[in-house]
């Protein structure tokens, strides 16, 4: 469980590094951020991102980074749904990439539902944080 | 009497197990605070971190950067035809964008006999965003080589045969830079030693960039953009689809009673010829 939402978040961060101009417009396209915030986020995200795949990884602070996780997730929802509300016709970006497309090329109703099953992952791993082989159950030596 | 002696004993133990339940209790919640601290501090090292390598990443650009002859604000437009032509088309165009070939193919002739004819000028900006889409690098590789043509007063001509050699949009020919300069020896002049390191060293890197974002910031979100004085004219000018016929009449309308605009010698001489690559 926590593995498979590292993996998710490792890929996901990864693939927003490499162009810092991509990256910043994959938030711009979004319309809701004025021009000043654009590029602090497209920055920030993806090795946020990142590390929280790490801390998933090695099991450190998992609910922790589950509950960030979350809150990620539901930003993301949200941001995809306003944009779709909004009639704007972009790519996510969820995994790279991102801005305008043409209208028929949207996803948002699987880009929605894939971030909704990543959710209930979440979710578990709040409830559950527990697990064999993390170091907070090593840390925690009892 | 010994029974009170073992109450004591068995108190005294008691409260010592107490306390040491509790010593427990209170270094498992230091570990617990100490973890909970690490793990916010490494989220947030991560995104200062972040921030930082990505703002040393994004090429920083000044306007000296670009080729020569280009005008606008931070030189981020190159300007063909007529500089005092009374109607301006602004065009936003991609090498890699197959509606963009499209637009070339029906309008370059007419286009290049207004530009002739010193009726407008054209405000190119050449933006490379297909690359994001599609992955690859050839939309910047082209931008860039049409960026070294322009800095020796050939854009417009490569310009031409960029698009009359379009390659399929999910084909990423131009990735391979030996096929942009191929293509630069259809344009008499261009295909020189300079020419070829400037497209193999990317040398108008950080400009395509920056016409790019300038793109990205504009709030137009596709290719072809084409403006007529500033108005969206492409596919239709107001209520008007926009046709090599209608592109005419609609010029001569925004021109009426100003004078034609005068090419200036270079200016003629970078004009691409209207007939070439008719197809």
């Amino acid at each position: 469980m926590r593995l498979g939402l590292a993996v998710v978040w490792a890929w996901a961060g990864l693939a927003k590094i490499s162009d810092p101009e991509t990256a910043a417009q994959a938030v711009r396209a979004y319309r809701i951020l004025p021009e000043s915030l654009v590029k602090p986020f497209g920055y920030g995200l993806p090795f946020l991102e990142l590390a929280v795949a790490l801390l998933l990884v090695v099991g450190l602070g998992t609910r922790i980074a589950a509950f960030v996780s979350g809150v990620l997730l539901l930003v993301y929802i949200a941001g995809i749904a306003s944009v779709w509300a909004r009639g704007i016709a972009i790519d996510c970006g969820c995994f790279g990439g991102g801005g305008a497309v043409a209208a028929s090329k949207t996803e948002y109703l699987q880009e929605i539902l894939r971030d909704t099953g990543f959710l209930l992952l979440t979710a578990w791993l709040l409830w559950r944080p527990a697990s064999k082989l993390s170091l907070d159950r090593w840390l925690a030596a009892d | 009497m010994s029974q009170k002696n073992s109450d004591g004993k068995r108190s005294a133990r008691e409260r010592m197990q107490e306390e040491r339940a509790a010593d427990e209790a209170r270094a498992r919640r230091l570990r617990k605070l100490g973890i909970a601290g690490a793990v916010v501090a490494v989220l947030v090292v991560a995104v200062v971190v972040g921030i930082l390598v990505m703002n040393s990443k994004s090429t920083s650009y000044s306007a000296s950067q670009a080729p020569a002859g280009t005008t606008g604000s931070n030189n981020l437009v190159v300007p063909v035809g007529a500089v005092n032509a009374p109607s301006t088309l602004t065009i936003y165009e991609d090498p890699r964008c197959p509606a963009c070939g499209d637009f070339e193919k029906s309008f370059h002739t007419t286009v290049n006999q207004l530009l002739g004819a010193g009726k407008v000028q054209i405000h190119y900006h050449v933006v490379s965003f297909i690359d994001r889409h599609d992955q690859g690098s050839g939309s910047k590789n082209a931008a860039n080589a049409l960026g070294c043509a322009q800095n020796t007063g050939h854009f417009h001509a490569y310009h031409d045969v960029l698009y009359a050699n379009q390659p399929d949009e999910t084909v990423d020919a131009w990735s391979d830079k030996s096929k942009l300069i191929t293509l630069a020896k259809q344009v008499p002049g261009l295909d020189t030693p300079t020419f070829e390191a400037c497209v193999n060293n990317n040398t108008f890197g950080p400009w395509v960039t920056a016409v790019e974002t300038d793109f990205d910031k504009s709030g137009y979100n596709s290719t072809p953009t084409i403006l007529l004085n500033g108005t969206a004219a492409y596919p239709s000018y107001k209520n008007t689809p926009l046709t090599p016929q209608s592109l005419v009449t609609l010029v001569d309308a925004a021109n009426k009673g100003k004078p034609l605009g005068t090419l200036t010698p270079a200016s003629a001489s970078a004009l691409a010829s209207p007939n070439a690559h008719a197809s």
